[in-house]
């Protein structure tokens, strides 16, 4: 069933607009000179970037004694702000295969901005591995290149190869499909451009767009293919991360119900940060008429969804544990994380992230922007502690008691995560300055298709 | 786009198709259309199909190859190291690479057939007919390369103005 031309579903931009109007809505904040708000933002990010430059440059100078890892937690802030962001990151390419490859053209308006986390969000997480090899300047011995330093090639079976791979596979198609998204807006912003530099910079990003019919065919193969390849890889990105868990033997990790568990859990954290994101657009830019209710709404149901998968994920874990008579596992999850020395962060991680987004099936907060900025904002905390319960508990508490550890994190550590912080707002910002915020030639086709169909929002 | 050509501008791709299906009712050679957003009517009509899932296939199936003799050249034949008890031709991992590397190669090549095939690349500089087709307009260029008859040039003029065209741009025969 083609679901677009069903008279049940509300329309997908408001306002009965033109194309030009289209084009100048939504163009518009990239070619005014910013808010007051925007260079406080900045400023607030900029300084936030230079904490995390000068808790990387003591990382490097003096090496990962500065940071709070120790013989039993050797994963600490790193890696669960590593997991994190890349967790984030999986919405935007969420979003783009909704649109490109199940045609839900009411990700259209949402996507670009999506995408755009993804990119930032994965960098921010490719930051911390990296960082933790210590000696980064090593960090091409991870490449299988022949060499004379014993083992010629790569460990294949290692799944800390195959993150390598995975993530800058994601890296690189994700900055690709995000790209070559707004080729045809940034020829917009060219053919707009009133001033000499700004229209030789779009024009050069823009590759020499014309919109001609040779183009378009080529270009909408091309994202088929590209939305097509970035399917499987979302999936298996996760997958990874958890297997990097998973292989270990550590208690709490060598479960097989981590990939899918790490994943929903990467959906529904990216899902988290899209609302955030959208609802401080939408409010900032008055592009309501673009960014829907019906829109945040949406997102907020895939996030109900998302939240019984993990609290089922959570209820599976601790069923297991002791189902399975494992006593290493028994004491894992009831002792040292349901009722021990962990079980604040613990209960924090079930609330956040199980039961608050529940309030989301009510209809009057799924309206109110305000509940919702907060729930999406309580499930990225929940989530960061979901992979502090995963890491720290395991690590500091394992099958001896007399390496049992505490693990707190140094300043240089929250320097690091404060920093990508700044990368990632940073980034964000730019982004909202110079670049349209939504792919203006999709909303185009969606006012043109639509055009006598278009209906008030009941909503 | 040549000199010769008729350059038509439109309000909207509804009077864009209407002209399309004119023109080519009295047989006269469309050259090609720029639009703010895919038409899908338009790409249709102008029968103009891209062959980059071919190339894609075709890609993704070499580097499957490619990755798992590369695999097992290197854990297999070069320098097999043990593991811990692990088999050299250890098959469920070189899965996931293989899975993984021909997602990269395929993109990669893919894109690069994109920027060969279009000849779009950073900093080309564009050629548009008519500002504004990035914008809110539609245009459609008629001719051919020897540029067309004289009765077929009035004949199209006719039918680009009768479908609504709002300015019809003729450059010297």
């Amino acid at each position: 069933m083609d679901m677009d031309n069903t008279a049940v579903r509300p329309a997908l931009i408001k306002g009965n607009k033109s194309y030009r109007q289209v084009t100048d809505d939504i163009a518009g904040p990239s070619e005014r000179t910013p808010a007051k708000w925007w260079y406080a933002a900045m400023t607030v990010s900029t300084m936030a970037l230079l904490f995390g430059l000068w808790a990387m440059y003591i990382t490097v100078v003096e090496g990962l004694g500065t940071w709070g890892l120790n013989n039993s937690v050797g994963w600490g802030w790193d890696i669960i702000n590593f997991v994190w962001w890349i967790g984030i990151g999986h919405a935007g390419t969420a979003f783009t295969i909704f649109l490109i490859v199940f045609r839900a053209k009411w990700a259209a308006s949402i996507n670009r901005a999506a995408e755009a986390m993804t990119v930032f969000a994965v960098m921010c997480a490719a930051l911390f591995p990296a960082l933790h090899l210590g000696r980064i300047w090593l960090i091409f011995y991870i490449m299988p290149y022949p060499n004379t330093r014993g083992p010629l090639w790569v460990n294949y079976n290692s799944p800390l190869f195959w993150d390598v791979l995975a993530i800058t596979t994601y890296l690189l198609l994700s900055v690709t499909l995000w790209y070559f998204g707004m080729v045809p807006d940034l020829a917009t912003m060219r053919d707009r451009a009133k001033s000499k530099i700004k229209k030789g910079i779009y024009g050069f990003f823009s590759m020499g767009w014309v919109g001609s019919v040779q183009n378009w065919v080529r270009y909408e193969a091309l994202s088929k293919l590209l939305g097509g390849l970035a399917a499987p890889l979302v999936v298996s990105v996760h997958t990874i991360v958890a297997i990097d868990f998973a292989v270990s033997v550590i208690p709490g990790w060598h479960t097989t119900i981590l990939p899918p568990y790490f994943f929903v859990g990467a959906i529904f954290s990216g899902f988290a940060m899209v609302l955030t994101i959208m609802i401080l657009i939408r409010k900032t830019f008055a592009l309501t008429d673009f960014i829907t209710r019906s829109h945040l709404d949406s997102i907020c149901r895939v996030l109900i969804f998302g939240s019984m998968v993990i609290g089922l994920a959570y209820a599976t874990e601790l069923f297991i544990a002791w189902y399975s008579g494992s006593e290493y596992e028994f004491f894992t999850f009831f002792r040292s994380r349901a009722t021990g020395r962990y079980s604040v962060s613990f209960w924090i991680m079930v609330v956040c992230n199980a039961i608050i987004p529940q309030l989301l099936w009510f209809k009057k907060i799924r309206a109110s922007l305000n509940w919702m900025l907060v729930i999406s904002i309580i499930i990225n905390i929940g989530m960061w502690y979901e992979r502090f319960v995963i890491m720290i508990s395991s690590l500091a508490q394992d099958y001896l008691p007399s390496s049992w550890v505490s693990y707190s994190p140094t300043i240089v550590d929250i320097g690091i995560y404060v920093g990508t912080f700044g990368i990632f707002a940073s980034g964000m910002l730019m982004f909202i300055r110079y670049i349209p915020m939504i792919a203006i030639s999709e909303v185009k086709g969606l006012a043109g298709e639509k055009k006598d169909e278009i209906k008030p929002d009941t909503k | 786009m040549k000199d010769k050509d008729i350059i038509a501008v439109f309000e909207n791709d509804l009077d864009l198709v209407k002209a399309i299906g004119s023109l080519k009712e009295s047989s006269i050679p469309v050259r090609d259309a720029f639009t703010p957003f895919p038409v899908h009517d338009v790409l249709k009509m102008l029968g103009r199909k891209s062959r980059l899932p071919y190339f894609s296939v075709m890609a993704g199936a070499g580097s499957i190859i490619l990755v798992f003799a590369f695999l097992y050249y290197t854990a297999v034949i070069d320098y097999p190291i043990n593991y811990g008890g692990k088999p050299y031709f250890a098959f469920p991992s070189f899965v996931v690479i293989i899975f993984l590397l021909t997602i990269l190669i395929t993109f990669i090549s893919t894109v690069l057939v994109f920027h060969f095939r279009t000849g779009l690349f950073p900093g080309k500089e564009p050629e548009i007919p008519v500002p504004d087709s990035s914008d809110d307009r539609f245009i459609l260029t008629v001719g051919v390369d020897e540029g067309l008859s004289g009765e077929m040039r009035s004949m199209a003029k006719e039918i680009l103005t009768k479908s609504g065209a709002l300015e019809i741009i003729e450059t010297e025969q």
